[in-house]
């Protein structure tokens, strides 16, 4: 797939950052009524699938949607594949996609005319475009749909064109706030399997997710946020032992409501 | 717990439960669900009771003498009032019908509840009726006043006919979707009746002023009906055509004619169809299910090509003439106010080759429409995006995202009001240019007003966005009545268009000063 030139877009990834870190967060803090993400550093690694816990309102949603250029942090930097994503976002956007918990699209277009718009917005090359939306549809079982407009998709359909949409500007860094909210067993596994294998071809994928079992299943390392705070972070193991010796060799949903106990305020 | 003394699923219980909701939507309607707003909307709605109140005065003040022996003369321009306010009120009450069927909302919990849905829709369409003798009162209200201050209490029976008509309003309006639900079928029967409501909403207007045209020669409908083609047709002055009239006069054999009439004109259409609202509302919820199944590319790929533009500007504009294309009730709500052009097109027609004093009076006319077009285009290419996220998420600027979107206004308005400038330029080419600027004008500051006062928001709100900011609503309609002015007086050689000109800018940079940063 053809991606638009980076130098054309005001900026380009260094060769550091591409080798490197996919994404670094530095001291990112947004503040509403309250810090919703106070001082959080993150650095996720090239071709890593991280999943990103916590509790409702723990801060998850925002640190995301700043990541993807969505909101603008009161402090802090963010970098993706070495672009500073501030000083640069049009660069950033480039290279990464944001899939959100409701799927926004366009009712009155169908699967395909939505690909080959959001191909076009990316700087796709048409044909490639096209050819790349056909081989989506047809992986995420869309196929028979693709001319059909979309506004008497089921939510699963309506997320699963979203999630297409996502890749077919082939992002290194896909950014998913709870994309499994309200799929079916079958779309949900099907979801799953197109993350799994595009962090298998070289992809980035940060995550936040309701579903523990799903982060346990396909995170490499996971981080725990609670009150805006990254208040653990790493693998199963090593979250089980940041835990303390309580949860032994318990699941994840023991270990996550361990720590986030640690962090709630005391009556 | 005020719903204790009446037992559950009573017919009572039922109605304040309704009535509940009604309140709130009215209140949600003036205060976008800000309760800070409640007490300055309470100011509004007093200084907006007073500004009709003086303006009624003006309009009406002179006509309140008027007798029950009046001629023909009068009873003909008081039924042409009651006519006019009729359409409207059946368009109204056409659409809130509508959207008993089709309104999502608690729909479901009441078909999946054991209470009857007969006697729910029933009860529904009754409310339809008292939104809609509330709101011909409300608007008529100013008037009668005030004619009952200076003529006589006798006056006040013209709220028993805004009553009534609203009754008879709702009742025809049940028999019109029945009638649509049984033809179209549930599929197509939403639109349908949306674009008969906006039909009939303007339709009398838009007859009279063609038929004044035709007959007359000018698109003023008080001189149509003050017109001796008029009175040589009128019927005799005791016809019954004359009911609603001495009704409003104060005849009080009349009023109460027409009370009844309205009244059965109400309840007998929901005696007879309320077995059916219930199979009404499943066939829409199922027609809602199927919707978009099989809805395969149509004529505007066609037209506007596939998405495959070079530019990101290219594919905005070409995604926002789609989504409207594709969009029925959108179209049919945005480029209803091109109904409004017919007079003008047939006057300009019908002017051709006569003096240029016929191309003024259409200056304003369609620079206002312009202006007013622009607005709700840019609402919903601004404000109203699907896809918030996904243009954010783009690697494109805002500012070039928001160009884009702003041309995609200003092509389709330039599309629009094309062939009129070119109809207008082949009998002036002076006032075709200052028409056009006029446009230009008023579309292009309907369209920055909108872009500054932006507030995400669902297409389907598209009705209501003026609730979102007042300020904008308002600035929009002044800036176009402005330009409109202007292109007025200019296209009359005057240099007074200065005046108006000036009073644009003011208001342009008023809400740029306070425009949300």
């Amino acid at each position: 797939m053809i991606v638009r030139d980076m130098e054309s877009n005001g900026g380009a990834p260094s060769q550091a950052g591409i080798e490197g870190t996919a994404l670094a967060v530095r001291g990112l803090r947004k503040v509403f009524q309250r810090p919703a993400v106070d001082d959080l550093s993150l650095d996720i690694r090239r071709g890593e699938f991280y999943a990103l816990l916590g509790p409702n309102g723990a801060g998850k949603t925002t640190t995301l949607r700043m990541v993807a250029g969505l909101m603008k942090p009161d402090a802090g930097s963010i970098a993706i594949f070495g672009v500073d994503a501030l000083a640069k976002p049009t660069a950033a956007k480039q290279i990464t996609a944001w899939v959100s918990d409701e799927p926004m699209i366009y009712d009155k277009l169908t699967p395909l005319e939505y690909l080959a718009f959001v191909a076009g917005l990316w700087g796709v090359d048409p044909k490639l475009g096209e050819a790349s939306a056909r081989d989506l549809l047809r992986w995420l079982e869309l196929a028979p749909n693709a001319e059909e407009r979309c506004e008497g998709f089921s939510k699963g359909m309506r997320q699963k064109v979203a999630l297409a949409g996502a890749l077919v500007h082939d992002p290194r860094l896909i950014i998913l706030d709870e994309p499994l909210t309200g799929l079916d067993a079958r779309a949900a596994r099907l979801v799953k399997d197109v993350l799994l294998e595009k962090v298998r071809q070289g992809c980035t994928v940060i995550m936040t997710t309701h579903i523990l079992e799903v982060a346990e299943r396909m995170a490499e390392r996971i981080g725990v946020i609670s009150r805006g705070k990254l208040i653990a972070e790493g693998t199963l193991d090593e979250l089980r032992r940041q835990a303390g010796s309580k949860v032994g060799d318990n699941s994840l949903e023991d270990v996550f409501l361990t720590l986030v106990a640690g962090e709630e305020p005391t009556p | 717990m005020s719903n204790a003394a009446a037992s559950p699923r009573s017919l009572l219980w039922l109605a304040r439960q309704e009535n509940r909701l009604s309140w709130r939507d009215l209140v949600w309607l003036m205060t976008a669900g800000y309760r800070w707003r409640g007490r300055s909307v309470v100011i509004w709605l007093f200084i907006v009771a007073v500004v009709m109140h003086v303006i009624a005065w003006g309009m009406v003040a002179r006509y309140a003498g008027i007798s029950l022996g009046a001629g023909i003369d009068a009873l003909i321009a008081i039924s042409g009032s009651f006519a006019l306010a009729f359409f409207l009120m059946l368009s109204q009450a056409l659409e809130q019908v509508t959207r008993l069927f089709y309104g999502r909302g608690d729909l479901d919990l009441l078909k999946s509840s054991p209470v009857s849905l007969r006697r729910v829709l029933g009860l529904r369409v009754l409310s339809v009726a008292t939104s809609t003798c509330t709101m011909t009162v409300f608007v008529a209200g100013p008037f009668i006043n005030v004619l009952a201050v200076l003529g006589g209490a006798r006056w006040l029976s013209g709220y028993g006919v805004a009553i009534a008509g609203g009754l008879a309003a709702s009742g025809i309006a049940l028999v019109l979707t029945s009638a649509l639900f049984d033809l179209m079928g549930a599929r197509r029967t939403r639109l349908a009746a949306q674009i008969v409501a906006a039909v009939i909403g303007s339709a009398f207007i838009i007859a009279i002023q063609v038929v004044a045209i035709v007959s007359i020669g000018t698109m003023s409908q008080t001189a149509f009906f003050h017109s001796e083609t008029v009175l040589a047709h009128a019927p005799d002055a005791d016809s019954l055509l004359w009911l609603p009239a001495r009704a409003i006069l104060g005849d009080a054999v009349a009023l109460t004619v027409v009370l009844v009439i309205g009244g059965a004109m109400f309840m007998v259409p929901v005696l007879l169809l309320a077995g059916r609202l219930g199979d009404y509302a499943l066939a829409a919820a199922s027609a809602d299910v199927a919707l978009g199944r099989g809805n395969r590319v149509g004529f505007t790929s066609i037209f506007l090509g596939r998405f495959r533009a070079t530019s990101a500007a290219r594919l905005l504009r070409r995604k926002e003439w789609v989504l409207l294309l594709r969009d029925p009730w959108l179209a049919s709500q945005s480029l209803m106010q091109l109904l409004y052009l017919i007079p003008p097109a047939i006057f300009l027609w019908r002017s051709y080759g006569a003096a240029q004093g016929a191309l003024i009076v259409l200056a304003p006319v369609l620079t206002m429409a312009a202006g007013q077009l622009g607005g709700g285009l840019a609402w919903l290419a601004v404000s109203g995006e699907d896809a918030p996220d996904l243009i954010a998420s783009a690697p494109i600027t805002e500012r070039r995202m928001i160009l884009a979107k702003i041309q995609s206004v200003l092509l389709a308005i330039m599309l629009v009001f094309t062939p009129f400038l070119v109809a207008m330029a082949a009998q002036s080419i002076e006032i075709a240019a200052i028409v056009a600027v006029g446009i230009a004008l008023a579309s292009t500051s309907s369209t920055l007003i909108q872009v500054w006062f932006r507030s995400q928001a669902k297409r389907r709100y598209f009705r209501r966005r003026q609730t979102s900011s007042r300020i904008a609503t308002f600035a929009e309609a002044f800036s176009s009545v402005a330009w409109a002015g202007t292109a007025a007086i200019a296209a009359g050689g005057s240099w007074l268009a200065l005046g108006p000109t000036v009073m644009a800018l003011l208001i342009l940079t008023g809400a740029w000063l306070i425009r949300p940063k």
